[in-house]
């Protein structure tokens, strides 16, 4: 299927915190209770639309054990969007965002779209993370913020949605050079053919976009 | 996990012409049935290795691609480092392979290739094993032989007894992941 962008996210955070199980419920809509531990990275996709465009999202789902950390830190570079997630019930996964946010900025582009995500909000019981400390860590470190469960697959999509509805915007502001793939963002095969403009240019030839570019 | 599949779910074959690493300079890469201990295929999958870097003289990375549920076209499963995985000559004379991570998660790959190339093909990948456990200064004998490791086969799950428990990971089990990126558009990047 075409598609008039890619975008690479990576999804980051502490061992355990849902991950695997985040990029799951997105790409298959299932929930797996027993995950294995994720070595190295694995990848997902899935074509979402965002106003009117196709967009396939490849999603590099990485090992959270401190272990894996220095090989984590090498899929960064190239991703346009990062999902950083925390276990609601688990405080030492929300310490700890700090250090995976200084990781995320000094290894990938500037405009990178980041997702904070609170994940396992359907263990309400267990909550050991407010969720309004969630928002305050995400509005001082200008993050977009979210509560998920990858088990009732509450705001998942809108998770992986939103963070691409940002990119996406970012896009139409010309702050994404879609030409630098270094930036995370591939445009489809037919627009590569119709595009010859400067950054932030849009497909004008698509028959996925047909003529209600809104950026053009 | 990506690479495997659960037995039956998955009985693709992918064609070798749509093995998406196959112009890939410095891949090796070939078909690879998950085989059960019934010898069944369980899954087909594509394995290759590819260096992260040109200064490299070995491989570091090895990759998993299978079948996408939707056209049977090779996507990439998985991405892991070397040296978190194991590779093991299971059966020489099956041209099967062991692969086993770090967590202690394995599984076993037949090689699929023309039977006039097959043996040819299975010596490459030996003489390759040779060389990337010889470089990680584990002895230069590839092969499982399993009388004390793994008692024979197990394909479904399989936990390291050298693995204590709580020290790094769960036992596992081999997990089915559906087939993600279109190879075809060699969307991989940013290594």
């Amino acid at each position: 299927m075409t598609y008039a962008y890619l975008f690479k996210y990576i999804i980051i955070g502490d061992t355990g915190v849902g991950k695997s199980c985040l990029l799951l419920q997105f790409t298959d809509k299932r929930f797996q209770p027993v995950h294995d531990l994720t070595i190295g990275v694995e990848f997902g996709a899935r074509m979402v639309n965002i106003d009117g465009k196709q967009i396939k999202l490849q999603i590099w789902d990485t090992a959270g054990q401190e272990s894996f950390r220095s090989i984590t830190r090498s899929y960064y570079r190239g991703a346009a969007g990062a999902l950083l997630v925390y276990d609601i019930t688990r405080r030492e996964t929300f310490n700890h965002l700090t250090s995976w946010l200084e990781d995320a900025r000094q290894h990938s582009s500037s405009n990178m779209v980041i997702m904070l995500i609170g994940n396992k909000s359907d263990l309400e019981s267990r909550r050991d993370v407010k969720r309004e400390e969630g928002e305050a860590f995400a509005r001082e470190h200008g993050l977009i913020f979210m509560e998920t469960s990858a088990k009732t697959a509450c705001n998942v999509e809108e998770a992986f949605i939103n963070t691409a509805k940002e990119i996406y915007r970012k896009i139409q502001q010309g702050l994404f050079d879609v030409h630098n793939e270094a930036n995370g963002i591939k445009i489809g095969p037919q627009q590569s053919i119709a595009t010859s403009a400067g950054p932030g240019a849009c497909p004008r030839n698509s028959r996925d976009t047909g003529s209600d570019s809104g950026c053009c | 996990m990506g690479s495997s599949g659960l037995a039956g779910e998955r009985r693709t074959q992918a064609r070798r012409g749509c093995t998406w690493c196959r112009n890939q300079r410095g891949l090796t890469s070939d078909l690879w049935p998950q085989v059960t201990r019934f010898g069944e295929v369980a899954n087909t999958v594509t394995m290759g290795v590819a260096a992260s870097s040109p200064a490299l003289e070995l491989p570091d990375l090895l990759l998993l691609a299978g079948p996408t549920k939707e056209n049977g076209c090779q996507e990439l499963l998985g991405l892991f480092p070397l040296q978190f995985v194991e590779l093991f000559v299971h059966d020489e004379s099956r041209q099967q392979l062991k692969v086993k991570f770090c967590t202690g998660r394995a599984f076993y790959l037949q090689l699929r290739a023309p039977a006039e190339t097959r043996h040819l093909e299975f010596g490459q990948w030996v003489r390759l094993l040779y060389r990337l456990r010889y470089h990680a200064g584990q002895g230069a004998v590839p092969f499982t032989q399993e009388e004390s490791e793994d008692e024979g086969w197990d394909e479904e799950t399989i936990e390291d007894p050298e693995t204590k428990e709580g020290e790094t990971l769960l036992p596992t089990q081999l997990q089915a992941r559906e087939a993600r990126l279109d190879p075809q558009t060699s969307e991989l990047w940013g290594l």
